[in-house]
């Protein structure tokens, strides 16, 4: 299974920056080195986690973040000499911080976490009962269609024009998916490659001609949610607080999280879409002490549980995300996305990419 | 190979210096921020220490920011600013190095402009609250609305237009909950599902209209148009549009017949996430502290704590929003995706929505004001004549009507302008320049007769209100140097001020206090009035700006 190639996204986006205390070079060997680095706001909760604050001490590292959903990644990959490495959310940026390195092997991707969209229950229920959603009835787990969810776009239509949708405060005007800016953010511009995919008839698009084509419907998709948020944790809370958009477009792993540690999620579903894209977070190691990171968080037994704990699929253990959420029904998980049958997308190149979200986002041609 | 993402930055980067270079040639100095009263700021970043640009109502979190410090060390220092100006501060780069971080009830108009979005590194949303509107019980009952719960903006529209409800909303070219009320006005009267377009505010222009004949008081603040809205007399100000967690917050000592039942209209609301924001220009240290009080400030218990100590709703798994918050939801209305769009409301509600404004200044030319000090005052006042105002956040306004009054030991002259709406002939341009021509030959010479002066703008307002016989938002400013010396006295004017009808005594004075003025009798005349009393500084810089809120 080639999933690195499901997520050559989103351009220079990703989510975040870890900056850091210039490496320690004390003599003494036990001493805790302080590593330098950048990565997405989706992996802030892990990077802050006392648990893995402590793994990683064990190993003699500390890891200090902030988070960003920053287009200037690269650019600060490229400014910030004291940086011992790089972690954003998917391979695309991840190829260029590489480029701006002088650096040609391949980076390790230590865990992944597929899109979904999040909705809570009596709003997932009023999908299915229009069949742009499904329940499968033994494992729990939830899909979300995508071609009827193009034809919904396509046909302007308004949770008024379902059935059972009255009743619901927060079902009315027009059905869209939320996402965060598609030009400062991964996730928003990971959605705007699976749109595509689906307008293209379930192919790449991977010429200019199909970039015309999805013009429309992308753009209209992107201008009816009006102003966008710049990072996928902002959506997320603005969605636990209650209020936002019934339907959200974020990672698997900040509705696992919750589960994986033991919280309520409240009634929150969470839907793949049958056909969907991943995320491959990939770190790029600039220093010795960046190596060491990436090796630990792809090989060390610890560290591997705890990145489950937050909601991830570590790459090299994937039992131990479905060991965490098995048990759960509300939400409930695909332990296998194959089993699950929810399809993969291949992300159109760079330069397309750019060019869709150019469309996206009203740009001029 | 040519690198699309390198060019596109460089394609970001240029037009971000092309709108930085934009904005410093526009926009004049933005009122300055008011330092906590608790604290000043530090001037330059400081180890454990954050300097945060915040939004006014957050000082109800001091005690939890007492808290953070405990736990985490990190002092939080603030200085407020509404959100607007904020987000001004923000794109025109005067936040760099000065503050560390931003905490405004929204980033959504900042992220509108490219520069101001490249200058916010990293935004957490630490609390939520839904714009509301808060009705007094016996109003809801006359109109018949029940509990207020299956209320939508429609109804509240007609009601305005009937005459049978008036309210309270602070200006939305300054304050984030007037601008989210005016986006989901707009949103529910187009019937645009979807984020604003023109031809969306188009549509709605004449529901709008309607709407805004309601609004009874306007306010720079949210602190103001409380008070203002409690001393109003019964019956004048029947309701108050505010955020949910600010019209609760009243509610715990509001007087029974004064509580306001929160309606959150049925079509729709829009609401404040209050984003913890870092700013670019940061240094390691203060990114480290903005992590550690980010962290806490999410924590379950902390979440819990600030829910239950502001009536703001939790955005942490597992922290249940406090009592008496309600749970049902809200379709959330989208925020404009464009500058474009968000200017372009609000230059139509200040220009063509809302109701008009009577706006008098009674400036001071005595003799003390030679030289630096007059020359101050034609700038600043003169500024307010500029037409290179986006969003209509300082020039005079198409359809007010502005006197000027010159005085000294006695009124020198009494000038009045009507400013002519946009798209006729003349347009606004001519009669601007001609209240510039005005503010230009002020001459200063003679004593100073405050009071008396101060008594005379009454009684012009009283010939303009009988003549035209309109309703107008109506106010007067007073710019002094000085102390009265001549003519009427403190204790006089309280009672010329007693014996006034009661719309006059519901005119707010907002004096401002430049140079020698007596705070004493300033804020004297902002109290009897119930007005508000501003500090010019040393140079008058942006003080008028921010009045202009409150017209």
């Amino acid at each position: 299974m080639r999933r690195a190639l499901g997520v050559v996204a989103a351009l220079a986006l990703l989510g975040g920056v870890t900056y850091a205390l210039v490496p320690d070079d004390g003599p003494d060997p036990r001493k805790t080195v302080t590593v330098t680095g950048l990565i997405g706001s989706e992996k802030r909760a892990f990077f802050e986690s006392p648990e893995v604050k402590a793994e990683l001490a064990k190993q003699g590292l500390e890891v200090h973040s902030d988070s960003t959903g920053s287009w200037t990644m690269s650019e600060q990959a490229k400014s910030n000499s004291g940086l011992d490495f790089a972690f954003p959310a998917s391979t695309a940026p991840a190829r260029e911080i590489q480029r701006n390195w002088g650096q040609q092997d391949s980076p390790l991707v230590p865990f992944y976490s597929p899109l979904v969209v999040v909705a809570h229950a009596p709003v997932a229920q009023v999908l299915k009962d229009n069949k742009l959603a499904a329940q499968d009835a033994d494992s729990g787990v939830w899909t979300f269609r995508m071609d009827e969810y193009v034809n919904v776009l396509r046909a302007n239509r308004r949770w008024q024009d379902l059935t059972n949708a009255e009743g619901h405060g927060d079902l009315a005007g027009p059905i869209y998916v939320t996402t965060t800016d598609p030009e400062s953010s991964s996730s928003g511009a990971l959605y705007v490659a699976l749109l595509s995919y689906v307008l293209n008839n379930h192919q790449v698009v991977s010429d200019d001609a199909g970039v015309e084509a999805a013009r429309p419907v992308l753009h209209q998709a992107t201008a009816m949610q009006g102003g966008q948020k710049s990072s996928s944790d902002e959506p997320f809370r603005d969605f636990q607080a209650g209020v936002g958009n019934p339907l959200l477009f974020g990672y698997e792993s900040q509705v696992a999280s919750l589960t994986a540690q033991g919280q309520s999620a409240g009634d929150t579903v969470v839907m793949y879409p049958d056909t969907t894209v991943y995320s491959d977070h990939t770190i790029i190691a600039r220093t010795e002490n960046g190596r060491k990171l990436a090796a630990l968080l792809q090989d060390d037994d610890a560290l591997r549980t705890l990145e489950a704990r937050f909601g991830f699929r570590p790459q090299a253990r994937p039992g131990a995300f479905a060991e965490l959420v098995k048990g759960s029904r509300q939400p409930a998980f695909a332990q296998d996305l194959n089993a699950a049958r929810v399809k993969q997308s291949p992300v159109p190149s760079l330069d397309n990419l750019l060019k869709l979200t150019a469309a996206a986002k009203g740009s001029p041609k | 190979m040519n690198h699309p993402i390198k060019s596109r930055s460089w394609l970001i980067a240029a037009l971000a210096a092309v709108l930085a270079a934009a904005t410093a040639c526009t926009s004049s100095p933005a009122p300055a921020p008011q330092p906590n009263p608790t604290g000043s700021l530090a001037e330059t970043a400081r180890p454990g220490v954050l300097r945060v640009l915040a939004g006014s109502e957050l000082q109800d979190l001091q005690p939890v920011l007492d808290d953070a410090r405990k736990a985490t060390g990190v002092t939080v220092q603030l200085a407020f600013t509404g959100t607007l100006d904020g987000a001004d501060t923000v794109s025109s780069g005067r936040a760099d190095g000065k503050y560390d971080a931003v905490w405004f009830p929204s980033n959504q108009y900042l992220r509108l402009d490219p520069t101001g979005r490249s200058k916010v590194l990293s935004e957490t949303p630490v609390m939520v609250s839904p714009v509301a509107v808060g009705v007094r019980s016996s109003v809801l009952a006359d109109l018949g609305w029940g509990d207020g719960s299956k209320v939508t903006w429609a109804q509240i529209g007609d009601a305005a237009a009937a005459g049978k409800l008036s309210y309270g909303m602070s200006d939305p070219s300054r304050s984030n909950s007037g601008f989210s009320t005016l986006v989901a006005v707009a949103s529910a009267f187009s019937g645009a599902g979807a984020a604003l377009s023109e031809a969306d505010v188009q549509k709605a222009t004449p529901q709008l209209k309607q709407f805004f004949t309601g609004q009874k008081l306007t306010s720079g603040s949210s602190g103001w148009l409380a008070q203002a809205y409690t001393r109003a007399e019964p019956g004048r100000v029947g309701a108050l549009v505010n955020y949910e967690s600010v019209l609760l917050s009243m509610n715990r000592t509001l007087p029974p017949e004064q509580r306001l039942t929160v309606v959150r209209p049925v079509d729709g609301v829009v609401s404040a996430d209050y984003p913890l924001s870092l700013l670019s220009s940061s240094g390691p240290g203060e990114r480290e502290s903005f992590q550690r009080l980010a962290a806490y400030l999410l924590k379950q218990d902390v979440q819990q704590r600030i829910s239950e100590l502001t009536l703001r709703r939790p955005v942490t798994a597992g922290a249940a929003p406090a009592a008496g918050l309600p749970t049902d939801r809200r379709r959330e209305l989208p925020f404009p995706g464009t500058r474009a769009v968000a200017d372009g409301l609000l230059g139509s509600y200040q220009n063509e929505l809302r109701r008009p404004s009577r706006t008098v200044y009674v400036l001071d030319t005595s003799g003390s004001m030679e030289g630096a000090r007059l020359s101050s005052l034609k700038t600043a006042l003169g500024r307010l004549t500029g037409t290179d105002d986006t969003r209509g956040v300082r020039r005079f306004r198409d359809r007010e009507e502005v006197t000027l009054i010159s005085f000294a030991s006695q009124v020198k002259w009494t000038k009045t302008h009507v400013v002519p709406p946009s798209g006729g002939t003349p347009g606004p341009e001519a009669e601007l320049a001609s209240i510039n021509a005005d503010v230009q030959s002020l001459r200063a010479e003679g004593g100073t007769a405050l009071y008396d002066s101060l008594e005379q703008a009454y009684r012009v307002i009283e010939g303009q209100q009988k003549a035209a016989n309109d309703d107008r938002f109506t106010s007067i400013v007073l710019m002094t140097d000085g102390e009265s010396n001549e003519g009427a006295t403190d204790g006089d004017f309280r009672s010329f001020h007693d014996a006034l009808s009661p719309a006059e005594k519901a005119i707010p004075v907002f004096p401002i206090k430049f140079g020698e003025a007596a705070v004493g009798q300033l804020q004297g005349i902002a109290d009897v009035s119930g007005g508000k009393l501003f500090d010019g500084g040393g140079s008058l810089d942006g003080v008028f700006e921010e009045i202009r809120g409150y017209q």
